[in-house]
């Protein structure tokens, strides 16, 4: 037992190490560009501009934080936060590969699949944009313009990864999907643009309380 | 001066982020790897989750790629590289670049041509997306030991936490399957035929693999359920495209 909490310890002290780094690495980049075209923005202006970014971000950053630490790990959480796109990319992957593997999130063997996953993901999504950026930039917009044979495929990218992902979930847990999903479709009958992080948070409440009234009625196991 | 978004320094910075990037998951595989090792996980298993999430990521990478492309009108295509590379999100990166650009009077259809308008964006998307970062090592651990404490009591408390755990991926999961139901995301086509008929035929592909899989004991296929199901649905997007008529295949309830 002991041990065990070592290395999920040991996970955070490294985790910690790496975002204060990737702070430093991430802020060195508009600066060096700054000093080298002696390009400083000026301090109202950029103010004006962050007072709506830093709004929404950082309200997000907040719930997003609270909300993926406990289903992504220790380590999956310092690796997804860093390389981004979590809900529609870092988290799915995780989840399934947690599934696959069957090991729970809150376990060891949880935790080392999940950082596995994340880690592998985070590169494969890296090289991608890499690749793509370096050698197909001049191709690409043409392969995704209007009107190009395979342009509907990316289009419902999303509805794809979460009805394949939502598939096997819904299977095995039917009675605590029903609900997040009714309340989710009724949402956007009436606010039809709700921008989906917000709608996460509805749905996650929904889903939550939900279960714990089934759990309360005996209902699930 | 209009080569200052993809010069030299642009590209070094670039790189040296996505280095960054790449150690830290480097790092973090390896520990995971030998810890796995250490506690009894099998190779083939590891193996195996590395090979389905790789597989997984490739077609949400080139739809991120996408993104990339569509801000390098107006940013050139260094800058979103950066930035969707780390912490960067589809849909956040292109606001934040927005309400910068906005403050200029300009908009993402526009070239950025000065430098410190550009170096403006560069600050606020860094500044806004950042936080996170700041976040982590101060919560982090808190929250996980507050998980912990609370699934590892007694056995019901634990089978509650595996409900409530499962409960709350469902409602995420059920945020995106409600608005390819009834939604107008800013990112994509609205709801519709379309949308619906590739998450229905995603849930299909991914039933009928599973069944597949435990029918005829095909453990091997098991880790690639998802990535399979997941083009399937995305080669019916463009098979109904290619096939049906346009009045159907543009009809949207939204």
């Amino acid at each position: 037992m002991k041990k065990e909490r070592t290395f999920i310890d040991k996970m955070h002290s490294w985790g910690a190490v790496w975002s204060v780094a990737a702070l430093m690495v991430l802020y060195s980049a508009p600066l060096i560009f700054s000093i080298h075209y002696d390009a400083f923005p000026e301090l109202k202006t950029l103010l004006k501009a962050l007072s709506t970014v830093i709004t929404v971000y950082w309200t997000t950053a907040i719930i997003e934080v609270i909300t993926y630490t406990p289903m992504l790990g220790a380590g999956g959480t310092y690796l997804s936060f860093l390389s981004g796109n979590i809900t529609n990319l870092k988290l799915p992957c995780a989840m399934n590969a947690m599934e696959r593997a069957n090991v729970k999130a809150n376990s060891e063997e949880g935790e080392v699949i999940s950082t596995i996953s994340i880690a592998a993901s985070s590169i494969t999504t890296t090289l991608i944009i890499a690749v793509g950026v370096l050698a197909f930039a001049p191709v690409l917009p043409k392969i995704l313009a209007e009107g190009s044979v395979i342009k509907p495929a990316f289009e419902y990218v999303v509805p794809a990864l979460f009805g394949a992902l939502g598939a096997s979930y819904f299977v095995k847990h039917w009675k605590i999907s029903i609900l997040p999903i009714a309340v989710g479709i009724l949402v956007y009958i009436f606010s039809p643009s709700m921008a989906v992080g917000t709608m996460i948070f509805v749905t996650i409440v929904v889903s939550v309380l939900g279960a714990l009234g089934m759990y309360k009625l005996k209902w699930i196991k | 001066m209009g080569d200052f978004k993809t010069g030299t320094l642009m590209y070094c910075l670039a790189a040296g982020i996505i280095a960054f990037v790449i150690i830290q998951s480097v790092f973090f595989m390896v520990k995971a790897w030998k810890r796995g090792k250490e506690i009894g996980i099998e190779k083939e298993k590891m193996k195996q989750t590395v090979i389905s999430s790789v597989l997984f990521t490739i077609a949400p990478a080139i739809s991120i790629l996408a993104t990339v492309l569509a801000l390098a009108s107006a940013l050139g295509i260094v800058l979103p590289w950066i930035r969707l590379s780390v912490i960067g999100n589809l849909a956040y990166e292109t606001v934040a670049a927005e309400s910068a650009i906005g403050v200029f009077g300009s908009s993402l259809a526009n070239e950025i041509k000065d430098p410190t308008q550009f170096s403006t964006i560069f600050w606020t998307m860094t500044i806004g997306s950042c936080f996170p970062l700041v976040l982590l090592p101060i919560l982090c651990k808190k929250i996980h030991k507050a998980t912990q404490k609370i699934t590892a009591k007694s056995g019901s408390a634990n089978a509650l936490g595996d409900i409530l755990g499962a409960a709350a991926f469902i409602g995420i999961i059920a945020a995106f399957i409600s608005r390819a139901v009834a939604g107008v995301p800013s990112d994509g086509p609205s709801a519709g035929f379309m949308s619906v008929s590739v998450l229905l035929s995603a849930m299909i592909f991914t039933i009928a693999l599973d069944f597949l899989c435990r029918k005829k004991n095909l453990t091997k296929l098991e880790p690639f359920v998802l990535p399979i199901a997941m083009f399937g649905a995305m080669g019916i997007a463009i098979l109904f495209t290619q096939t049906l008529p346009v009045s159907l295949t543009e009809f949207t309830w939204r």
